[in-house]
């Protein structure tokens, strides 16, 4: 249909629409039209990501000139996909009604991983050995080497891509991961980078995080995109951590040995070269008294070195004259590395801040702070002058020189902390280095300060306005949608007690306690006995699920739950638990049912939907709070209320409802899809934890149903159950929650559909 | 004696049957008895026969061994010899437990065929009554033309049936219960045997390389229940256990599994995140890699969700293992050339069927799934808690429903009066005449009549009686012609069968219709068909008289 947003026509591809569609591109537009940022809540399942992407193909169509690019960030590699796939459904519609033919460019940039398709580099299973064979391949002085030694092996993709890919910018279309791999399998061009060249032209770029907010990857990805792009990042709920991990470094002892080898390795080299080859490392002193930045042409292919800081904080002069030779720089690092050494030997916890680190670094070894900040850099042109083929084996050298660029450029907002040993192993000494990074909006500003528009969005966004305060961003617009439902189809329960009144709760003192397992294993047991299919069970954290399963099994209660359903269990290992969750939709399907216990902030929690009948009921078993006694964690909740006032409960409250929100969240994925919510902790009760869950499960828990026994949560859900499982069709919903175009356009509707949004 | 050429496989003396003393033989296809001084037996069943055979408990004074019949005939034997009674029935049983299962299989399977063709088609199942029960034709003669179509059609029945899964929890039916003085039972029956053996081939392996030859059964069971592989939360220590090697071959299954990876590219986890942080840098610490530091309890606790996890595994695909032969073979062969390539050009399909599930909004779109009719429902609360019968039903679809409505809607709103073409208005009176009540067309109506005037128990026996009369002279005319001696023979029987249909069946119905002064021309019809045979018996015959002169 076509929409008449304030005044813009947009082209949504299907024939009804969700009003809380119709009222986020409202708030969207406004977002754009203000050119600010925006943070947007609206429930999973209701189309978020068609809404987006109509409006702002819509708006670009409409401006080309005021916004040139939409960069979607999402997640993983499948809501990626997905996204794609989105697209071309809203770019088919478009050509559709207008008969033009499509002159957008869109595309999906991912990794070599996925993208590679050259026969042996694409074969091996890890990314890192993926980049690290591309990279010896097409490194731009292994490719100089070949002209005088042609027998050296190439990669004839990238060969051909640059011998003629560059000329002809890739035709306009969508393009996702396997569609690029296709066309460049066709032309013989590499794909991986096609697409990195493409998406300085594109109209529209998918792609991860990442490439946006690592720094040491933004710099070479993104750094040419222009500056009216509208940025989205999508499932935004975590963002703040992805930002802290891109900035967080840790060294252990193994890292410091590996790295000595490594750093003998250089020495050796340098050696060698001095005596065959002297002008090059004269040509390199050379260029870096002159200051001269390295040209960008030519050079893709080598920029995996990319400075760990963000590029504003990056010092525009020449390196300083200590460490402008290869040896000296060899030295210094050397140096160095024997001071890390020294400093892992102790036998207590050290905490410090930058500041007095390089203070002692000082006093010990007389290193200045200068030369740390040009570590990094400086051991990127030693590696690029020696020419040095595998680059991943210098990761351990290059951990230590991005360490050092980070701990000299900022003196805020990081920490220092090292533990000579793990907590719960006080015996066996393990000594850890964590440098990390306390505050998110260190790695986001460049994005905020560049790009005219940002909009965060995600299911669950609660409490909106912490957002803004820890990412330290001024939003233009901030709302929270609720879902519209003709019939509740969605049913969060609180469970309190067990049929014996134990109050039920994974908070430490109890965590031990029989009664509470007991209580919470018969919960399971009653469950899998009334709900049909799929049940997704979280734990707090996988310690407390192997003693909770443990016990289970020692009380025949896993045994009684088999008679239902079958059982699976999320393990650490990626590819056991991916088994698992086969086997368990498998289950699903055929009708047997089963249950799949996972964890809370896991990777199944976070990338998997269990959609339908993979998940009817969710079962939250406790409140996942971070492990709290992590040191790194009271230094970033002590630097949270130093900066931002934000108090240590408010935010380890607002960290573990967004995590058990999206644990429940996985069930519902529509508004034809049902499930149950059941919250089997007591203090989920407490107005302060069920303030923060979204909008829109809060507004269905009723207090009738905030401290429920057992039995009563068995009784409600069957009732529920019941509701759910009578036909649902698109006429009990249309008028209400699904709208027709005159509907949609009539006086009332256009009321109601401004009471969706809710602003804080 | 006839069965002098038989092979005796086994005799016994002084066994009593019916406080006879008697010698009791075990042949090759019998088993027969005779009492003492006399050649001829009394008693002779073919193993094909007997059902099974039961045993006296250990305990008991009297030593007997009691064999049932498929027929619910029972015999008993009472092994009488004071000094070896009980090893005599032993032998015996031995024997018998061999040979029965060797003629077991053919014989119950023809005789379930049987009875579940009786059970399932009524209409056989009184014809059986009518003809087999009341002695007119004997058993092997009604089945003989039956169970042709039955052979042929065996199979299809047979595979029809669904394959029965296995459930989830049978380990869990066999928790053990103690016995009261330190010791534990555990229950097992075939069908948990049969359910390990399904899930767990490896344990089956062992039981067949083991079992007569090295342990006894219960030895087998003994061992299972107190090895590491059936407690997983113990920590496999010892590797005398019969079983370590199962739970070896366990793991290299699940490792074989999870090395396939999985084919719904959405729940690879391992494909999940695009760019993963490089060693070193995030939050985060890496797990420490020193597997000394889990403690025993820790191990114990991952080996439990381990096992979990594969049971489950082999539950599922226990119960799916037919099917999926077939997909089986083509992951392998993607698996065997092991090129992440190949694999791109099988992954697409899946890949693009499962994308395209994921961002379907069902609702949003023109619905254009079939329709359906919604239950209109006053009191939902008497819907969900109220009982439901549980009967299968046979009903049209609501589709073809709405469509036949809709198509009658759709004549009706369409028909026009076609008044150039209509039937002359003499023609249209003399239909009118014919078509009302009286008229000539309407006189079949009379015979419905039929309906109200007859009692339905008599209506039932008629019925009957049309059922059985028909079934002897399909076979009577499927004697025609006769060219074989076979033929003549049948002929000659079918007749004689037909008489005595008429004499024990037919003439008392009418006996008992005129008793009642219904109108007696009920059986004119069955009557004349069995004149129509007789006088084609007749002739027959008389042709065959004068070709014999």
């Amino acid at each position: 249909m076509k929409l008449n947003i304030e005044g813009l026509l947009v082209y949504f591809p299907y024939d009804y629409i969700y009003p809380e569609q119709y009222s986020y591109m409202l708030e969207l537009k406004r977002t754009l039209d203000a050119k600010g940022h925006g943070v947007l809540e609206m429930p999973s399942g209701t189309g978020k990501t068609i809404s987006l992407l109509s409006l702002i193909v819509a708006y670009q169509k409409a401006f080309p000139l005021e916004v040139t690019k939409l960069i979607y960030c999402s997640r993983t590699v499948p809501e990626i996909e997905k996204v794609v796939e989105e697209l071309r459904k809203l770019m088919e519609f478009y050509c559709k009604q207008t008969g033009e033919s499509n002159n957008f460019l869109a595309l999906a940039l991912s990794s070599r991983k996925n993208l590679c398709i050259h026969p042996e580099v694409s074969a091996l299973r890890f990314g890192k050995e993926v980049d690290g064979k591309c990279h010896s391949l097409t490194a731009s002085y292994v490719r100089a080497q070949r002209h005088s030694d042609p027998n050296l092996p190439a990669c004839r993709f990238f060969e051909e891509f640059d011998a003629v890919g560059r000329q002809v910018p890739l035709p306009a279309g969508i393009y996702n991961l396997d569609d690029l791999k296709d066309f460049g399998r066709r032309k013989g061009w590499c794909p991986y980078y096609l697409a990195r060249y493409a998406i300085l032209h594109a109209n529209i770029v998918v792609y991860s995080y990442h490439y946006l907010l690592d720094p040491k990857i933004a710099d070479m990805v993104s750094k040419e995109l222009a500056k009216k792009s509208v940025v989205v990042f999508d499932e935004a709920h975590n963002i703040d951590n992805v930002c802290i991990d891109s900035m967080s470094v840790n060294i252990t002892r193994r890292t410091l040995d590996r790295c000595q080898n490594n750093v003998e390795t250089l020495q050796n080299t340098i050696h060698k070269i001095k005596e065959t080859d002297a002008s090059k490392l004269k040509e390199e002193y050379r260029r870096l008294v002159e200051g001269l930045k390295e040209a960008n042409v030519a050079r893709e292919t080598d920029v995996y070195l990319a400075n760990p800081v963000l590029p504003d904080e990056i010092l525009q002069e020449a390196v300083p004259g200590t460490i402008r030779t290869a040896e000296h720089f060899v030295g210094f690092l050397k140096r160095f590395l024997e001071y890390l050494k020294s400093r892992l030997r102790v036998q207590h916890v050290v905490q410090e801040s930058a500041p007095q680190f390089l203070k002692d670094i000082f006093d010990k070894v007389c290193i200045d702070r200068k030369p740390l900040r040009f570590c990094a850099e400086r051991l990127q042109s030693l590696l690029r002058t020696l020419e040095i083929a595998d680059v991943a084996d210098f990761s351990p050298v290059t951990l230590i020189s991005n360490f050092a660029t980070l701990v000299s450029t900022y003196s805020q907002g990081f920490t220092i902390i090292i533990e000579p040993f793990e907590d719960r192993t006080p015996t066996i000494a393990n000594p850890v280095l964590h440098f990390s990074c306390m505050d998110p909006s260190i790695a986001i500003k460049p994005v905020f300060q560049r790009f005219q528009s940002v909009v965060i969005t995600s299911g669950t966004l609660s409490p909106l306005d912490i957002y803004p305060r820890i990412l330290d961003f001024r939003p233009v617009t901030m709302a929270s949608f609720t879902m519209t439902l003709a019939r509740t189809c969605l049913c969060p329960l609180i469970v309190g007690r067990g049929n014996d009144q134990v109050a039920l709760s994974s908070k430490f003192e109890t965590r031990e306690d029989f009664a509470v397992i007991r209580n919470y294993g018969n919960l399971l047991l009653e469950m899998s006995a009334i709900v049909p299919d799929g049940i997704v069970a979280f734990f707090t954290s996988y310690v407390y699920m192997e003693n909770i399963v443990a016990s289970w099994y020692e009380q025949g209660i896993l045994e009684n739950i088999q008679r239902n359903k079958l059982i699976f269990i999320e393990t650490p290992d990626a590819a056991e638990t991916s088994m698992a969750l086969e086997k368990y939709q498998e289950a699903c399907e055929n009708g047997r049912g089963a249950i799949l216990l996972s964890v809370a902030r896991g990777k199944v929690s976070e990338g998997i939907d269990f959609v339908h009948h993979f998940g009817r009921a969710v079962i939250m078993f406790g409140v996942p709070y971070v492990y709290t006694q992590s040191r790194i964690l009271k230094a970033r909740l002590e630097y949270l209320r130093d900066q931002f006032q934000i108090r240590e409960n408010d935010f380890l409250t607002f960290d573990a409802m967004r995590h058990a929100a999206q644990c429940v969240g996985r069930a519902i994925r529509g508004k034809t899809d049902y499930g149950l919510m059941i919250f089997a902790d007591k203090r989920y009760a407490r107005a302060d934890k069920r303030g923060k869950l979204p909008r829109w499960i809060q507004e269905h828990i009723s207090d009738g149903s905030l401290n429920l026994t057992v039995d009563e949560t068995v009784q409600l859900s069957k009732h529920f159950l019941r509701q759910m499982a009578q036909p649902f069709r698109q006429e009990d919903q249309l008028g209400l929650s699904l709208l027709t175009l005159e509907q949609l356009e009539s006086e009332e509707m256009l009321q109601k559909i401004t009471q969706i949004a809710h602003q804080t | 004696m006839a069965s002098l050429s038989e092979e005796v496989l086994l005799v016994v003396k002084k066994v009593r049957q019916r406080k006879q003393d008697g010698t009791l033989y075990l042949m090759a296809e019998r088993i027969a008895w005779g009492p003492e001084g006399k050649d001829r037996f009394t008693v002779s069943h073919l193993y094909s026969d007997i059902r099974c055979q039961k045993i006296s408990p250990d305990g008991k004074a009297k030593i007997q061994l009691q064999l049932v019949l498929h027929t619910g005939e029972s015999t008993t034997f009472h092994f009488a010899n004071d000094s070896s009674a009980l090893k005599d029935r032993d032998a015996a049983k031995e024997l018998l437990q061999q040979l029965l299962p060797k003629f077991k299989k053919k014989a119950n399977k023809e005789l379930e065929e049987k009875n579940r063709m009786l059970q399932e088609d009524p209409v056989l199942f009184q014809l059986y009554k009518d003809l087999v029960v009341s002695q007119v034709i004997s058993a092997e003669e009604f089945w003989a033309n039956r169970l042709g179509d039955l052979n042929n059609a065996d199979p299809t029945v047979c595979n029809n049936k669904q394959e029965v899964g296995i459930s989830g929890a049978f380990l869990a039916d066999i928790r053990p219960q103690t016995d009261g003085c330190n010791g534990l039972r555990y229950n097992l029956t075939a069908d948990i045997i049969e359910s390990i053996f399904r899930t767990y081939p490896a344990v089956k392996q062992k039981y067949s390389e083991n079992v007569p030859h090295n342990l006894t059964e219960k030895e087998f069971w003994t061992r299972f229940f107190q090895s590491h592989y059936f407690h997983r939360d113990r920590i496999n220590t010892g590797t005398q256990d019969i079983f370590s090697e199962c739970a070896k071959q366990d793991e290299k299954g699940l490792k074989s599994m999870v090395v396939q990876g999985v084919k719904n590219p959405l729940v690879d986890l391992l494909s999940l995140d695009d760019k993963s942080l490089d060693e070193g840098y995030g939050v985060c610490t890496p797990p420490s890699t020193s597997s000394s530091s889990r403690t025993v309890k820790e191990s114990s606790n991952a080996a439990i969700i381990k096992r979990f996890n594969h049971h489950s595994a082999m539950v599922l695909a226990a119960g799916s293992r037919k099917g999926e032969a077939p997909t089986d073979q083509a992951s392998e062969t993607s698996s065997t050339d092991g090129n992440s390539r190949d694999s791109d050009f099988f992954q697409p399909p899946v890949k693009k069927v499962k994308l395209q599930e994921a961002i379907e909004y069902e609702d949003l779109q023109r619905g254009n799934g079939p329709k359906t009719v919604a239950l209109n429902l006053k009191k939902s609360d008497r819907y969900a808690h109220g009982p439901v019968p549980l009967q299968s039903q046979h009903y049209t679809t609501s589709q073809d429903i709405i469509n036949s409505v809709n198509y009658i809607r759709h004549e009706m709103a369409n028909y026009k009066p076609n008044l150039t073409q209509v039937v002359s208005s003499t023609a249209a009176s003399s239909a009118i005449a014919a078509l009302s009540p009286g008229g000539v067309l309407m006189l079949g109506g009379a015979q419905q009549a039929i309906n109200q005037m007859v009692p339905t128990e008599v209506q039932g026996e008629l019925k009957h009686l049309y059922a059985a009369a028909e079934e002897l002279l399909r076979h009577f005319w499927s004697c025609f012609p006769v060219n074989t001696p076979f033929l003549e023979e049948k002929v000659m029987k079918m007749k004689s069968n037909l008489e005595r249909f008429q004499m024990t069946k037919l003439c008392p119905f009418q006996e008992k219709i005129q008793r009642q002064y219904l109108s007696t021309n009920l059986t004119g019809h069955l009557e004349e068909m069995l004149q129509t045979a007789y006088s084609k018996f007749h002739i027959w015959q008389t042709r065959r008289m004068m070709r014999k002169t």
